[in-house]
């Protein structure tokens, strides 16, 4: 049995952000709410990767998923709800 | 014992972005979730400071850095999506 | 019934996945990754391994890969062009703290961002996550202003010349040192940790870190501006 430290502590309640809000992201009705789960995800997954001992790709998912990815969502659910209507 | 300290405040801050996340999943409005995003972010800056400090590597602090730069874009777009801006 | 066949199958693939990883992974790595480790930081002179790795050892897929990124936007924006006949609607105007904000923050994440592509090759960074950054620098302005110009004629020349400058730093390793993306016969490998060593890695990736951040400008600028369809439905 390997030592286990707060540290794992850590990263099971990391994973735990992680999988509430993957299921979130899926299963949400409101498309605004889904966005930001997926943010969320991008953040906890972040984490991990540094964690890790992956500063690079942590500093990747950090610049594309803090702002980029979040906004171009939005804008995209902005234009399509003037097509189908809203909140479907 | 400054290792100590460090996993405890790792684990204290850990224990905060579950309870920020019960807020994501609970809020019935769009601004509740905007400032639970924005706490959640808040809280993971300092706790990949720490962990550069912990785990005694100076590049872990440039994650941190991209965070803390970059974090507010995602609420601001929220917010500007909120009042049918964007 | 639909939900609960997709739960079954999604349970039913990660238990195979999980039962099949030890027996798929090799238990040990080839030679041609004891040679990176063992040799990268030696041969380029930089040190960060990741990098030396993405735009030495493998030059040639970061290659591609800004191809497929140039590919991708030029895409977007063909399909997302302005149409006659199509309107946006009128934007609310933002509020005095964030028009003032994206004016005093804009510089600041620009710095940072060219400060993370030009040290990719001392710190973790480099060129695609400097010119991320600096597409989040745009954004911020594009959400203060919605009807903000941006320069689209020098940000196209910008964009096309530092994809011909990284070809032609490859094609300046073919001639001088034998090899296309060649690094140690180029330019002087220089010191360890100093701003001006390893060879031309850090001109490769300033050129990818301009290319990206003004593709992924163009790429915000054109989906705030396009127009939902309301005709087609």
């Amino acid at each position: 049995m390997n030592i286990v430290t707060w540290l794992n502590l850590v990263d099971l309640l990391v994973c735990l952000v992680v999988i509430i809000s993957a299921i979130g992201a899926a299963v949400h009705r409101n498309l605004l709410a889904a966005t930001v789960f997926a943010g969320v995800v991008s953040l906890a997954i972040s984490f991990l990767f540094l964690r890790l001992a992956a500063p690079d790709v942590a500093m990747t998912e950090a610049a594309i998923g803090a702002g980029l990815s979040t906004v171009i969502f939005l804008i995209a659910v902005r234009r399509t709800e003037e097509v189908e209507g809203k909140d479907q | 014992m400054a290792n100590l300290l460090l996993e405890l405040a790792l684990a204290i801050g850990a224990a905060g972005t579950l309870l920020a996340v019960v807020r994501l999943v609970k809020g019935p409005r769009a601004a509740s979730r905007a400032v639970a995003l924005d706490v959640l972010t808040l809280i993971t800056m300092p706790m990949m400071a720490a962990y550069g400090l912990y785990a005694g590597r100076q590049i872990y602090l440039d994650v941190a850095l991209v965070y803390g730069i970059l974090s507010f874009l995602g609420v601001t777009a929220l917010a500007r999506y909120a009042d049918r801006g964007v | 019934m639909k939900q609960i066949i997709s739960i079954i199958a999604i349970v039913t693939i990660g238990f195979v996945l999980w039962q099949l990883v030890p027996i798929a992974m090799p238990s040990g790595f080839g030679a041609v990754t004891h040679h990176y480790v063992a040799d990268g930081l030696k041969d380029n002179g930089g040190s960060n391994l990741v990098t030396s790795i993405v735009v030495n050892y493998r030059g040639f897929d970061t290659l591609g890969e800004v191809t497929v990124l140039f590919l991708s936007v030029s895409g977007a924006a063909f399909v997302l062009r302005r149409r006659s006949g199509l309107e946006v609607q009128e934007p609310v105007p933002a509020s005095e703290i964030v028009q003032t904000g994206a004016r005093m923050l804009f510089a600041p994440i620009v710095v940072f961002g060219a400060y993370i592509f030009v040290h990719g090759h001392l710190t973790p960074g480099g060129g695609f996550q400097g010119g991320a950054v600096i597409a989040s620098g745009v954004l911020l302005l594009l959400l203060a202003n919605r009807d903000r110009a941006l320069p689209h004629g020098l940000l196209s020349w910008v964009e096309s010349l530092s994809g011909f400058g990284f070809v032609l730093a490859g094609l300046a390793g073919l001639i001088v040192a034998g090899s296309f993306l060649a690094n140690k016969g180029v330019l002087p490998l220089g010191q360890w940790n100093r701003l001006v060593s390893a060879g031309v890695i850090p001109i490769i990736y300033i050129l990818i870190g301009l290319k990206v951040g003004s593709e992924l400008s163009v790429l915000l600028d054109v989906m705030v501006h396009a127009a939902g369809d309301e005709e087609a439905n």
